[in-house]
């Protein structure tokens, strides 16, 4: 297949299921309610060496809080909600609790909930109390500024995504940074999706194991365009550069909507840049339930 | 959607328990199984025909097409649908409600609203005292649900209240939140004397009060994101109903102190 120039591999992206959960962040402004996000957000890249991917999914209007402040919504992935459990409490409680003017609020709408507040309420020392308005309980925890106030609980689900993902190969370093800057830019617009990687793009993507015992995974040789002549390269001889933009989502169709963007962006700056390729990555198809055929993607 | 119309044929000559015409207690029942109800626990009947002209099928919602300050418990363990009195009603209406709404539009007696668990009041004239409190010997005053009263309210408003709202246009009357463990009282003309005598918890919100207990604290004066929380719910549960709080801070005071302390009045006058 080919768009603009611009070869589209005929293969697919393998995703695995996911527990996601996500938390509404405020603060008196835009500029300390993302400060809060990104910080909370910080060392969230990779399940297996984090503990949790985290990003910031979308903006929230002064309209859609709870407090009628400026949000942003971070959603976080793991392998299960006890996994969750523990990284949303470290993380709102040394990097949102901290922020001066924040607050934690619910993310996620689902059934099954986990305590958000178990934990960071404890910091008031017994002089936090509750409100409960309707069927939301509010926590108000005193601080230094005033009161941190962190809803009792958030929504989990067990059904999420985590793993879709675009490889963009181009002939030109420069320009594949600009076209996938371009394509994140894009696909950070799509709700219910993150981009966990630094700025939304991968340039270490992985394969399972290691010819070292203790290593889980190891550079994927196959796309390392320094060692085409000395390994088995999925590379053509003008490739200079990979990068590789990976998706979470809380439900499939926001995955292969994200993709469906991303391709879409890289088809149309990519071009001019050296950009000469997509492809995806997979593990053969036996490992994750989820696959993402480009081919079903295209703009 | 259907609805039964009870209208009141007399002033009643003694006070009558209405606890038994909710939608859900009426569902099912013809107009001659209702009208054969009876509304008292005396020796003798006072059949619901006695007292209302019966119309329509029993359904969602019942009418009370009259009032009076005799028609005690209207809505009392109400458990969904909606109750609409157009005229004042006696003592306890709404009493234990679980869910649903009821409407008042006129004045309500004594023990509105008590031990209150969810769904809204709404009235639209005064309330007497007591409202929301549990009836003398049970323990805990309203669990859940909110309460708006356009006009002015009595003493004793929202005894030994655990959660739940009680929202008064007018002013209310003297020791509101007295042994109050949670929820909010919103008064916004105003309380009388000594509100939140021995409030363990809960939130006690006016613009002004009459005289205050020496055992609260002056907290100083504060922005605090769970008024704007507080504000945000009851726009999107009350609409129309909902106070509207302007001021960028509020007078904390804690209390009450000669009990556990850790209540609050937000003055915002």
């Amino acid at each position: 297949m080919n768009v603009n120039d611009i070869e589209i591999d005929d293969t697919f992206a393998e995703a695995f299921g996911m527990s996601a959960t996500g938390v509404v962040i405020t603060a008196d402004s835009p500029k300390w309610a993302r400060q809060a996000a990104i910080t909370m957000s910080g060392f969230g890249t990779s399940v297996i060496g984090c503990g949790a991917e985290c990003g910031i999914d979308q903006e929230i209007s002064t309209r859609d809080t709870p407090d009628g402040r400026p949000g942003f919504r971070v959603l976080l992935f793991g392998f299960s909600p006890d996994g969750l459990l523990t990284q949303l409490r470290n993380r709102v409680g040394q990097c949102v609790l901290t922020s001066p003017g924040s607050a934690c609020f619910n993310g996620v709408l689902a059934t099954e909930q986990l305590k958000l507040s178990a934990g960071p309420r404890f910091f008031g020392d017994g002089w936090q109390t509750a409100k409960k308005l309707g069927d939301r309980r509010f926590w108000r925890v005193p601080v230094m500024d005033g009161e941190f106030i962190i809803e009792d609980t958030t929504g989990v689900i067990t059904d999420a995504v985590g793993g879709g993902n675009l490889l963009v190969i181009g002939t030109d370093r420069a320009g594949l940074l600009a076209t996938c800057e371009a394509a994140v830019e894009a696909m950070s617009e799509m709700p219910d999706t993150i981009m966990p990687f630094p700025g939304g793009i991968v340039r270490s993507g992985s394969k399972v194991g290691s010819k070292y015992a203790n290593a889980p995974a190891s550079t994927n040789d196959a796309f390392c365009p320094t060692l085409r002549g000395a390994t088995k390269s999925n590379l053509g001889p003008d490739a200079i550069a990979v990068l590789e933009i990976v998706i979470d989502g809380l439900t499939s169709k926001a995955v292969a909507d994200s993709m469906r963007t991303g391709i879409k962006t890289i088809t149309e700056v990519g071009p001019k840049k050296g950009v000469r390729r997509i492809s995806a990555g997979n593990y053969g198809g036996n490992l994750g339930q989820h696959h993402y055929h480009l081919k079903d993607l295209l703009p | 959607m259907s609805t039964l119309t009870l209208k009141l044929k007399s002033e009643p000559t003694e006070r009558l328990d209405l606890s038994s015409l909710t939608p859900s207690a009426l569902g099912g029942k013809t107009t001659d199984e209702i009208a054969r109800l009876n509304l008292t626990s005396r020796a003798y009947t006072i059949c619901v025909g006695d007292v209302f002209d019966i119309a329509g099928t029993p359904g969602d919602t019942i009418v009370f097409d009259g009032g009076s300050g005799r028609l005690d418990f209207i809505g009392a363990n109400n458990e969904d649908g909606t109750l609409i009195v157009e005229g004042d009603v006696g003592a306890y209406a709404g009493q234990m409600m679980k869910s649903g709404r009821l409407e008042i539009r006129g004045n309500a007696g004594a023990f509105l609203a008590s031990s209150l668990q969810e769904g809204l009041i709404l009235v639209n004239g005064s309330a007497g005292d007591n409202i929301g409190a549990p009836r003398r010997g049970d323990r805990d005053g309203i669990s859940g649900g909110n309460i708006v009263v356009k006009g002015d309210v009595g003493d004793l408003a929202g005894t030994r209240m655990r959660r739940g709202t009680i929202i008064a246009h007018g002013k209310i009357g003297a020791q509101a939140g007295a042994r109050m463990m949670g929820g909010t009282i919103w008064g916004t003309h105003g309380f009388g004397q000594n509100p939140g005598v021995q409030m363990r918890r809960g939130l006690l919100i006016a613009p002004t009060m009459e005289h205050m207990l020496p055992t609260f604290l002056d907290c100083g004066f504060h922005d605090l994101g769970i008024v704007k929380i507080m504000n945000r719910y009851l726009q999107n549960t009350l609409h129309d109903l909902a106070p509207k709080l302007d001021v960028a801070k509020v007078h904390k005071y804690a209390g009450d102190m000669a009990s556990l302390g850790k209540g609050e009045i937000f003055l915002t006058g």
